[in-house]
């Protein structure tokens, strides 16, 4: 979890600062907090600190901390009902939160959420758009709405979707209606792109696309925000994920140190060296590639997970006489089966 | 204050229900000048004063109908006029937040950058200003009637009423002649701007309640049914004031109380151009002019709206279902 220092004078304790409850003091903390850095462009993308929303006795967002830096694809992971909309959406302004503070491109949604959708394109995770439109019709409403709408970029990105801009909104299948949303809202170049399960309801070749547009806009120097429950997805085009959990930020992975950690699954024994000690000794030298090992003497299954280049940790492995070897990638199925069932993943 | 993208959308979607309203509206207030003026006045008479007893459920006393500008005056209270205003403005006022939250489409409307005032506004000016346009194709309606209709009228032969008697003599031998002249030359159109204001102020306060109750709910069948059990009792409370002389203080707690087109139209008769916009009362008993009645309705309509932006400015937007 990324906390930025400059935020930790902020008063914390519920409704102290928060700008909906009005009162000047509400406004001087939410000024401080975009203050502590004039160059709007130097700010993450986003930034909360300990962000929260309640119905009645449900927290659905529970003292958030998370810093989303600019120009990077950041996932958003959880199982259902873990506040990963309520977040977007309180990002947004459509919500309004009870405790803490939150900044998108420097600006507080809760003092003008207006300015933030300005720099915001956003994808709902059930998009319906206005169905006596036409295709071409609804990607031109949004272009002229949107101050970083742009009409021939949309219409590109529609062709390249393959969708009949000519037919009616209300005439469309889900898919086809999905795919003009995404060609509207990948469209505009706004720098900071929200897509809440932008993938839903699309077949295979449309989602490979949209998840170039994804790494597209990202090399454009955009920041895209991705929540999705395909966690190959996420793996595919994200440069970190963080996952909810009961609305609370239950852990943030980098997916390119996911990506250098591997499972080894094997049979074989302890040894009689390791026996004593009821686990594998592990030689210093490579200690710190093997932060876990996990013998099952009754089934001889042994488990080794490494981080970092597998390399050093091979001639080891060769020495301890396994078989039935076979080297899997630490996917992201591993850390979200672990925060899912209360586990702490070894990270 | 509006946005020109939101408007040209708003129209859009709302055209074909107001072309539908502006045809039926005109339609009707031209056929209705013309079924008018078939109806003999002498038979009208003799047919309204069989209802003597019931006058005072009329908007306006009979004595006032018995005119060519008063009968053209009842389009104004016909159901069909009535009936038109009213579902333009509650469909219109039903849409704006509860039917877009509805249909789920306020999400990708509201993640542009448009504030909720702005969007209300805007759908507001679209509401409004086919309110307008409505009321005046009824109002052109009218015109146009008036300007196409020939009035035919039995004139009967000059007579001697004989002093002290109910004795007639004719004077000459001829019987009833038929006499016919263009209505334009005793109904003046301009006559019925006061009645079209009215009907605008009554079309623009239950819009502003429409307004009002689609920005607290998310379904806009329960928004419909809100407004449409407001209207009922407000038109039973109404009816209930006017049916007793003993409940007639309850016609006062009726927005229908401040709808009175015939009577205004009436005014002008009596007291010229100017009278039905007066805002004070010809006597220390009745306080309030003409003028204030749709006045009334215009400031309930802005109240509500008020109201209307004030609650969709602070509540939380719920998730598309």
């Amino acid at each position: 979890m990324l906390v930025d220092p400059s935020l930790s004078s902020i008063n914390r304790s519920s409704g102290a600062g928060d700008p909906h409850r009005g009162g000047p003091s509400s406004v001087n903390v939410a000024r401080n907090f975009a203050g502590a850095n004039a160059d709007c462009s130097a700010l993450p993308a986003v930034r909360t600190v300990g962000l929260g929303k309640r119905y009645g006795d449900f927290e659905a967002l529970a003292d958030l901390d998370l810093t989303i830096p600019r120009g990077e694809v950041f996932g958003l992971l959880g199982p259902n009902g873990a506040g990963k909309t309520t977040l977007i959406r309180t990002l947004l302004g459509f919500i309004h939160r009870t405790s803490g503070h939150a900044e998108v491109m420097g600006i507080d949604p809760a003092i003008d959420s207006v300015a933030v959708r300005r720099q915001v394109s956003y994808l709902p995770g059930d998009a319906r758009l206005p169905r006596h439109m036409r295709g071409h019709s609804v990607l031109k409403f949004f272009a002229d709405i949107q101050p970083e709408g742009d009409l021939d970029h949309s219409l590109a990105i529609a062709e390249r979707l393959e969708l009949d801009l000519r037919r009616m909104v209300s005439f469309m299948s889900t898919g086809m209606r999905q795919k003009l949303a995404i060609a509207a809202v990948i469209g505009s170049r706004a720098p900071l792109l929200i897509l809440d399960e932008p993938t839903a309801n699309l077949d295979p070749t449309v989602r490979s696309r949209v998840l170039e547009m994804v790494m597209a806009a990202k090399n454009d120097g955009r920041t895209v925000i991705f929540s999705s429950h395909v966690l190959s997805e996420i793996e595919e085009v994200c440069d970190s994920v963080v996952l909810l959990r009961r609305g609370r930020l239950a852990h943030r992975q980098s997916l390119s140190d996911l990506k250098a950690r591997h499972r080894i699954v094997a049979r074989g024994s302890l040894g009689d060296a390791n026996r004593a000690t009821g686990s594998m000794i592990v030689p210093d030298s490579i200690a710190a590639f093997v932060p876990s090992v996990q013998c099952d003497e009754a089934t001889g299954r042994v488990t080794i997970e490494t981080s970092g280049d597998l390399a050093p940790v091979l001639p080891w492995l060769a020495s301890l006489g396994l078989s039935e070897i076979r080297v899997e990638a630490f996917g992201l199925r591993a850390v979200y089966d672990a925060v899912h069932f209360d586990e702490v993943p070894a990270l | 204050m509006i946005n020109r993208v939101l408007v040209r959308t708003y129209i859009g979607q709302a055209a074909l229900l107001w072309s539908a309203c502006a045809l039926a509206l005109f339609a009707f207030a031209w056929v209705r000048v013309w079924v008018s003026s078939l109806v003999d006045m002498g038979q009208f008479r003799t047919i309204l004063e069989q209802f003597r007893d019931f006058e005072r459920f009329a908007p306006i006393g009979f004595d006032a109908l018995f005119t060519h500008t008063g009968r053209v005056g009842m389009t104004f209270d016909e159901p069909i006029v009535i009936l038109c205003t009213v579902v333009w403005c509650i469909a219109r006022g039903s849409d704006v937040v509860s039917g877009e939250l509805g249909r789920g489409t306020l999400e990708m409307l509201l993640a542009q950058p448009i504030s909720r005032t702005r969007l209300l506004l805007s759908h507001a000016f679209v509401a409004v200003s086919g309110l307008a346009f409505l009321t005046l194709s009824l109002w052109a309606g009218i015109a146009v009637g008036i300007a196409r209709t020939t009035i035919t009228e039995t004139v009967p032969p000059p007579s001697f009423r004989l002093p002290f008697t109910a004795f007639e003599i004719p004077l000459t031998t001829g019987g009833p002649t038929q006499e016919s002249f263009p209505m334009s030359s005793v109904v003046d159109p301009w006559v019925f701007g006061t009645g079209v204001f009215a009907l605008f102020a009554f079309g623009f306060f239950i819009l502003g309640l429409s307004t009002f109750f689609s920005s607290l709910d998310r379904y806009r069948w329960r928004t419909v049914g809100a407004v449409m059990t407001v209207y009922v009792l407000q038109l039973v409370i109404f009816g209930l004031g006017k049916a007793a002389e003993r409940l007639n203080w309850l016609r006062g707690w009726s927005f229908f109380n401040c709808y009175r087109p015939q009577k205004q139209i009436a005014e002008i008769t009596s007291g010229g151009m100017s009278a039905p916009w007066r805002l004070t009362g010809p006597d220390a008993e009745s306080w309030f002019g003409p003028g204030v009645y749709p006045l009334m309705l215009i400031v309930g309509g802005i109240l509500f709206y008020a109201l209307a932006i004030a609650i969709f400015r602070r509540r939380d937007l719920p998730a598309p279902l």
